[in-house]
């Protein structure tokens, strides 16, 4: 997928990430902006086939049903693929792999990230140059070429993709979360809540974490999108979980050298994919103008 | 080391800007380091005996006892990473287990070919994308903008894998015959000698990289003529171009700059799908061969310079940012 | 056996040649000469023989080849390969001294006059007059002895070792300038059958990897770079008069066969290996372009370890082998581009057992087998990667048809399968090229062999001294005998399933003339024997 791997989030300068403010109506004033509206329809749909297509699709993931590569097999929707299964089958069972995958790298890349980010910004000391030299070593690896070393290197199983995937995930979210956190840090509640004895990981959790909430929402449809761009890759190049089950990023590469003969069992997983990177972009453009325009209206007020 | 401007305002960080810029490079360097040795562990790690690797389906005990002898691979990890680390210091990056040739000879005309190829897609697509995320942004709302809007999100959607093989069965195969399918360069001879096979990577990076870059300029573009300084010089009179020029743009293009060194840098990595599609004989195809043969001296190589490459790209933006946006420039 | 590959259905020709290849094969070994042809017309007799004959071969021109594969471990050796790419440098350079037909029959075309095995351990070599290397070097006794040695030295790991094992390197005696008799260790009828291996090339005194390139070949290495490709050009000086005809040839490696097609269709390339299936109509359709189907006996097993559980069960082995629907198999993997197989390799050899009953899927009778064994409802990891077409496919295809008889195969597709695991696996996948059956026996089923995935034959089986007399006999019924005694030890307690034996499916365009259909094992009929004997229209 996309090779452009963006660190900053647009609209994220610190000037918009400074103020504290209620997640729950970032939300709820994101949810009121068409695009987001259209992107959470997209991001619903893609996993409602996901989840819905495996009880429904017509014939089993590896069910042989005609002539290999052909586009008009009787009771094939949409054609064979590369070894005569039922592409439309194999594209309703072919969600869930991708979307856990990427779902589970993601969430380790934020948490990790989020972990890390926090901890250098509170610390306001030579910790927070070490984490973010750390960060850059990181950086400095093109996401998807440490995942091919990592992957050709223990083998294409679930775990090697995730940890790949989420470890490269890691200091793009940390650094978004410092950039968020820093403001809040020298705030005078932070401040007063250290005076009164509160401890530094409460203070932390309660008080840092909810003001870097919303800029992490934005990270995190954008990491998410980028993780599912990787996996895909990864799969195009040949690395795959699991050869043989149903997995949209393994359909693109089974059925790719077929592209002319019979498009499908590329066009269906690709548009599948290219639907929901699209949703999660709107998704986060939605909360990250909302974000803007909260802003702007408590800067007026 | 992008969070640099807006970290340059604390008070410990003032010393003008060649002082920032030495900082910069001991940082950068330091980075180096780091990440030298984190490439030389992890490539230690690899499990797997090379030997076999290499020889693959053909290998026998006797051959794989020969190569064994020939390559080496029992002196202490230390002793190999100050010989390995030297030895980059001197321009040697070793000899490849696979090809039995040194490893800058096995990979000098591939860089120089993945260089060319990233140079012609960044200096098309930057320029471009600038250009577009600055209009995009001046006509916001407007149809420009939302066209702009619409079209990047769909290219930035599609993998590039898709464009690429689009563009070929467009251009190449299938629908029209008018391009090379595949970029064929001879060895010793230059991807600039033969422009036609060029365009169609070219223009499937473009297409990977502009989207992002543009709106990245635009939501940058747009931040800025909000601002209080750009409003003060509407206030003060300045005609409008002259603002555009002088106040808005180059404060636009720091954030940009930013991301074009990042984007750069992950050209170089993902470069290896493009190189794979078009028979490209560039890095990204020799890093997929070295890993698979576990051609350790060729995946340090490798990993050594997209590292230097990211640092260096990711210094020249810091630098560019400063010297560009003139907020930043008087805070120093 | 009712889909013995000679007997396919639907296409005469191969039923003449089956009948051709059983009176070539009762008169071999007439007074114990075994190859002795006349060679006057050799030079051209191979060249005119074309589909396109009508056309007479015409000089010039620079004929560029894309290969699958190859990478920065491709090398060019006279007697070895490592790539796909490395088989057509090889076989542009360097020649055997005898040579395979169409037919896949060995014949004296190649580089020795004759070869006798004047006894059962003992073996005369005669090279022709007058055969040059590339520096102009005259071929001589002193050069087939350095290249047998060569291969027979272990060190230099070279493919050729194993087959040729019972060749005593210090009992190779130079008769004359042309003549070399070779004392064996132990009796062996089989070395005709390994000079005519396309990786025994001959190469001359002195020859080492690093050195110059210098065979025999048509083609004179003028650059190589590993994992990008290689140039040839023409040798002036090549003992078959006329040939060959293009000025330069080209070997470009492909990793992505995708961009290979891409390459043929935009006119990029003049032919290449390995077309995808899926791609055959696009090429088809596409004006200027052919396919070449050879028929050849390639096949891609899946290998049990009989001595790994859950394989160490002969029932689970014959169970394993009544689950593969043969057909099926050959549909999906190979969307019908070759023959059903019996789990028997080697079929073009005149003493193949196609008496055996063929095998058909029964799962009930492979349930009742697996219950037998106590190992119903049995999991089991089945290792495959991408090293030749149809590897991943195949087991796919095995691991859906195996579920129908209650038995779940996890399939692992390993990118570095034959690094660190191979031969070391309970179960799983790997491919072979077409060779007779006792050469094929020494490379893959002995424990001497060097890829014996099945580490057969099994403990206290006789299958080891069977061989050794099937080498001994000269007799070519008696051996014949022996051998089928071999085949139906490993069909009925063998750890191969071997559903299909798949043709190459090869592309060129038209304006390449002299391409025929063969049996060859190398791909576009042996790269049109070293790029001689194809021209530009």
């Amino acid at each position: 997928m996309s090779v452009v791997t963006p660190v900053v989030s647009p609209v994220l300068t610190p000037e918009v990430m400074s103020s504290r403010r209620p997640t729950g109506a970032l939300l709820r004033s994101a949810l009121g902006l068409r695009r987001t509206q259209i992107g959470f329809g997209l991001v619903l749909l893609i996993v409602a086939i996901a989840f819905i297509g495996p009880l429904v699709a017509p014939h089993g993931a590896n069910d042989f049903v005609g002539t290999p590569n052909t586009p008009s097999v009787p009771g094939a929707l949409f054609g064979t693929d590369h070894i005569g299964q039922d592409v439309w089958s194999r594209f309703l069972h072919g969600g869930l792999t991708i979307l856990a995958l990427a779902a589970a790298a993601t969430g380790l890349g934020l948490t990790l990230g989020v972990a890390v980010g926090l901890v250098a910004a509170y610390s306001r000391n030579v910790l927070d140059d070490v984490l973010m030299r750390i960060m850059d070593v990181i950086l400095a690896f093109p996401q998807i070429m440490l995942a091919l070393v990592a992957i050709a290197t223990v083998g294409p199983n679930p775990a090697t993709i995730i940890l790949a995937v989420g470890l490269t995930t890691m200091p793009r979210v940390a650094r978004v979360t410092r950039g968020a956190a820093q403001p809040v840090v020298e705030r005078d509640f932070v401040a007063a809540a250290e005076a009164i004895g509160v401890p530094r990981f409460r203070i932390l959790l309660s008080e840092i974490f909810p003001n870097v909430l919303s800029p992490l929402l934005v990270e995190g449809s954008l990491r998410l999108t980028y993780a599912i761009g990787v996996i895909a890759a990864l799969a195009f190049l040949g690395f795959t979980t699991n050869p043989g089950s149903a997995d949209w990023g393994l359909m693109i590469q089974e059925n790719y050298i077929a592209l002319t003969v019979q498009p499908w069992g590329v066009v269906l997983p690709v548009a599948a994919i290219a639907l929901l990177t699209v949703g999660t972009g709107l998704v986060g453009d939605g909360i990250a103008r909302a974000a803007a325009g909260i802003d702007r209206s408590r800067g007026a007020a | 080391m992008l969070d640099r401007p807006g970290a340059a305002t604390g008070p410990a960080r003032t010393g003008g800007i060649r002082m920032f810029i030495l900082r910069r490079i001991l940082q950068g360097l330091l980075v180096l380091v780091l990440v030298s040795i984190v490439v030389f562990a992890a490539t230690q790690a690899l499990p797997g005996d090379p030997a076999r690797a290499i020889l693959g389906r053909t290998a026998t005990p006797a051959s794989l006892a020969a190569l064994r002898e020939q390559l080496h691979l029992n002196r202490p990890v230390l002793d190999q990473y100050v010989t390995w680390a030297t030895g980059l210091l001197h321009g040697d990056a070793g000899t490849s287990l696979a090809a039995q040739e040194p490893v800058a000879k096995l990979l000098g005309d591939r860089f120089i070919n993945t260089a060319f190829l990233l140079l012609c897609s960044g200096l098309i697509s930057i320029p471009l994308s600038i250009l577009i995320g600055a209009y995009a942004a001046l006509w916001r709302d407007r149809p420009f903008d939302v066209a702009t809007s619409l079209i990047t999100l769909v290219f930035a959607a599609l993998p590039e894998f898709v464009v690429g093989v689009a563009l070929v069965v467009l251009f190449a195969t299938t629908v029209f015959h008018f391009l090379p399918a595949i970029t064929l360069i001879p060895p010793g001879g230059r991807p600039w000698e033969q422009p036609i096979a060029l365009i169609l990577p070219t223009l499937t990076l473009v297409l990977a990289v502009t989207p992002y870059v543009v709106r990245i300029m635009r939501a940058s573009m747009v931040e800025v003529l909000e601002s209080d300084y750009v409003e003060m010089a509407r206030l003060k009179g300045l005609p409008e171009r002259l603002v555009l020029r002088r106040h808005a743009l180059p404060n636009a293009l720091g954030p940009t700059f930013q991301v074009i060194a990042i984007n750069l840098a992950y050209l170089a990595g993902g470069v290896i799908v493009v190189e794979y599609i078009f028979n490209y004989a560039g890095i990204g195809g020799a890093l997929r061969d070295a890993v698979a043969n576990r051609d350790i001296p060729v995946v340090q190589a490798l990993a050594m310079s997209i590292a230097g490459l990211y640092v260096i790209l990711n210094l020249l933006a810091d630098i560019a940012t400063i010297l560009v946006t003139p907020r930043l420039r008087t805070r120093l | 056996m009712a889909d013995e590959p000679s007997s396919m259905p639907g296409d005469p020709k191969d039923t003449t040649l089956s009948r051709r290849r059983l009176l070539i094969n009762t008169g071999v070994v007439v007074g114990g000469a075994i190859l002795a042809g006349p060679l006057a017309a050799c030079g051209t007799s191979s060249s005119t023989t074309g589909p396109s004959a009508a056309a007479s071969p015409k000089r010039g021109g620079s004929f560029r080849l894309g290969v699958t594969g190859g990478g920065a471990n491709d090398i060019i050796d006279g007697q070895n390969i490592v790539t796909k790419p490395d088989q057509a440098r090889l076989v542009a350079g360097f020649e055997t001294l005898l040579e395979y037909d169409e037919d896949y029959k060995l014949q004296t075309t190649g580089l020795a006059e004759s070869v006798t095995q004047d006894a059962p351990d003992q073996w005369t070599i005669r090279v022709k007059q007058g055969i040059t290397f590339h520096d102009g070097k005259t071929l001589s006794a002193d050069d087939v002895i350095y290249s047998l040695r060569r291969i027979l030295t272990g060190s230099e790991g070279l493919f050729g070792n194993a087959g040729l094992m019972s060749v005593d390197p210090n009992n190779m005696t130079k008769m004359d300038d042309r003549t070399v008799r070779l004392k064996l260790k132990q009796a062996d009828s089989t070395i005709a059958d390994q000079l005519g291996q396309y990786y025994n090339g001959v190469v001359p005194v002195g020859y080492t990897r690093s050195g110059p390139q210098n065979g025999t070949g048509p083609y004179k290495v003028q650059s190589f770079n590993k994992g990008q490709q290689s140039v040839h050009v023409r040798n002036a000086n090549y003992w078959r008069s006329g040939q060959p005809y293009f000025d330069q040839v080209t070997v470009i490696d492909f990793p992505d066969p995708s961009a290979q097609v891409n390459a043929l269709l935009s006119g990029q390339i003049d032919a290449m290996t390995d077309i995808p299936f899926a791609q055959i109509t696009v090429v088809k359709a596409h004006g200027g372009l052919a396919v070449l189907e050879g028929n050849g006996a390639g096949w891609l097993p899946l290998c049990m370890a009989i001595d790994m559980p859950p394989f160490d069960n002969n029932d689970v082995r014959q169970a394993f082998r009544l689950i593969a629907d043969r057909n099926a198999l050959l549909q999906q993997v190979l969307s019908g581009h070759g023959r059903v197989a019996n789990d028997l390799y080697s079929p073009f050899d005149p003493a193949f057992d196609s008496s055996l009953p063929q095998r058909h899927q029964d799962i009930a009778q492979a349930k009742a087998l697996l219950k037998k064994a106590g190992r119903e409802n049995m999991v089991v990891d089945l290792h495959t990667t991408d090293g030749a077409a149809g590897m991943v496919d195949s087991a796919n295809v095995f691991a859906t048809q195996a579920a129908a008889a209650g038995v779940t195969i996890n399939v692992h597709n390993d990118p570095n399968y034959y690094g660190d695991q191979y031969l070391k696996l309970a179960f799983s996948v790997d491919f072979w090229g077409t060779r007779n059956y006792l050469p094929q026996v020494a490379n893959g089923s002995l424990p001497t062999a060097p890829y014996n995935e099945c580490h057969w034959p099994p403990k206290g089986s006789n299958y080891v001294s069977l061989y050794q007399q099937a080498l001994a006999e000269v007799d070519t019924g008696k051996r014949a005998d022996i051998i089928h005694q071999m085949q139906k030890l490993e069909y009925d307690q063998g750890g191969y399933i071997i559903p299909f034996f798949n043709n190459l499916v090869d592309a060129y365009n038209t304006k390449v003339q002299g391409f025929r259909v063969s049996k060859a094992t190398l791909n576009l009929d042996s790269f049109g024997h070293g790029f001689r004997t194809i021209w530009f229209a």
